[in-house]
């Protein structure tokens, strides 16, 4: 049918598609004239458009301020997430093919036996070169490489260990790494408390759902803290304020390293 | 008419603003809500707090009427900022003014979660019915709200206003929670052929009036 032919009619469908209350075979045969006819299509556009800014009328309501917290807890772990994969991706990185690159000028010296003595001389010079540059690279990475202070191993009842924990001050990040089988549902988060003494649990961190992952953190969350702890808490995690709402899962001492 | 249009909407929000800077701010809420959504495509978690600090009570309003239960809308809430936090770079392309894309965005993830509830409890399914029953209210005053909303709501709104209040909300419900005539039928403990004629009529309408807007 020449839907466009009939702009009233076009126009009565359009709107019901939009609205959603065209249904069944008669929308199919609506969506098949769109994607024949550009007139039809562009109809259909407009009235989803349109029908949309309902969506825009609502009366507001405030949110409780928990959303926020769970909201910005994800972002934090997700962000941290994709810290921590560029990181591993730019360590795997082949370094420069230096020490190849300089046998093949030896060998290439053997064969010119005249040129020899002159080659040698300006690749040992070449070679010292990279040899700086290596050793410029081993420190970057040295200071790069975590300073571990503490550590801690989270159980659970059964005093098997789920959760190794480390803390590397100079960065300001806490690593964890799932040890054991535990996962916790789709709809749910996994929240790291600092248990101060006489003081109330003081969120470190909503847990994404990888087994390493790791948590930005000051030094001072963790000074002075005696043991760590493990929540189940809604997806997204709770308000530090509130304390732990779900169980208790893991729960270990924190050990500051002495070597 | 757009012209009309556009001086109604700014009159409407200087008018009533004790603070002088404040209403020359919600002159251009499009403008600060695009410049809050582009830092966010760059990473920006400061422009995300904004945002939601901005949006925030609007966007749980239409959650919280599409799937009618409180955790719910706040679970949608959450995904929706999620779901803003990583396709922000997206929003250009969309063409839309911003709170269209935002409540776009919030329709698609309460519906999912709806869906996704009522799926996981089966057997739930009448008491959800149930729960969300209870929405038809006679002839309350229009119960709309138009803070924040683009040129094209502003429009929709006028016409919607010129329906009857029970006609109104059946269109409004069909959309928003996406139900067919039987569903809304049963929902709102209706005649199906009354929902059918309103639903038309109301359609009718709407068709009329934005034609004018167009």
């Amino acid at each position: 049918m020449n839907l466009p032919q009939h702009p009233e009619l076009l126009d009565r469908l359009a709107s019901a598609y939009a609205l959603g209350t065209l249904r069944g075979g008669a929308r199919r045969r609506f969506e098949a004239l769109a994607r024949e006819q550009a007139p039809v299509r562009a109809a259909a556009l407009i009235w989803q458009s349109r029908v949309a800014s309902m969506n825009e009328l609502q009366a507001p309501t405030d949110p409780s301020p928990a959303v926020w917290t769970r909201i910005h807890n994800l972002v934090r772990a997700e962000s941290e997430q994709v810290a921590m994969a560029a990181a591993r991706t730019a360590k795997v990185q082949p370094a420069p093919g230096g020490w190849l690159r300089s046998l093949a000028l030896w060998r290439g010296t053997t064969a010119a036996g005249a040129l020899a003595t002159v080659l040698a001389v300006v690749t040992a010079v070449g070679l010292r070169d990279e040899m700086g540059a290596q050793i410029g690279e081993l420190q970057a990475q040295l200071s790069a490489q975590p300073q571990i202070e503490y550590v801690a191993v989270l159980n659970d009842e059964q005093a098997s260990a789920s959760m190794l924990v480390t803390f590397d001050p100079k960065n300001g990040r806490l690593t964890l790494q799932r040890v054991g089988g535990y996962q916790e549902a789709a709809d749910k988060s996994l929240q790291l408390w600092a248990l101060p003494p006489g003081a109330a649990p003081r969120s470190l961190g909503v847990l994404s759902q990888e087994k390493l992952l790791q948590l930005a953190a000051d030094q001072r969350d963790v000074r002075e803290v005696p043991a760590l702890a493990i929540s189940l808490e809604p997806k997204g995690g709770v308000p530090s304020e509130t304390g732990p709402t779900g169980p208790v899962l893991f729960k270990g001492a924190l050990i500051q390293k002495m070597l | 008419m757009m012209i009309g249009l556009t001086s109604f909407k700014t009159l409407w929000s200087t008018a009533g603003r004790a603070l002088p800077h404040n209403a020359r701010m919600r002159d251009q809420p499009d403008d600060e809500l695009m410049a809050l959504i582009d830092r966010v495509a760059r990473r920006d978690e400061p422009a995300l707090k904004a945002l939601y600090d901005q949006t925030s009570g609007k966007l749980y309003g239409l959650a919280l009427r599409v799937v009618r239960n409180n955790g719910w809308a706040e679970d949608a809430l959450q995904e929706t900022f999620l779901q803003i936090w990583r396709t922000a770079p997206d929003y250009r392309a969309s063409l839309s003014p911003p709170m269209a894309w935002l409540g776009l965005i919030v329709r698609s993830r309460s519906l999912d979660l709806l869906r996704r509830r009522k799926a996981e409890r089966e057997h739930l399914t009448d008491e959800i019915d149930e729960a969300m029953a209870d929405t038809l209210e006679g002839n309350s005053p229009n119960p709309m709200d138009t803070s924040l909303a683009s040129q094209q709501a502003w429009a929709l709104h006028q016409c919607l206003g010129r329906l009857e209040n029970r006609q109104r909300e059946v269109v409004s419900l069909a959309y928003l929670r996406d139900l067919s005539h039987g569903e809304l039928a049963q929902q709102l403990k209706l005649p199906l052929g009354t929902v059918k004629t309103w639903i038309r009529r109301g359609l009718d309408q709407l068709r009329n009036c934005m034609a004018g807007f167009a």
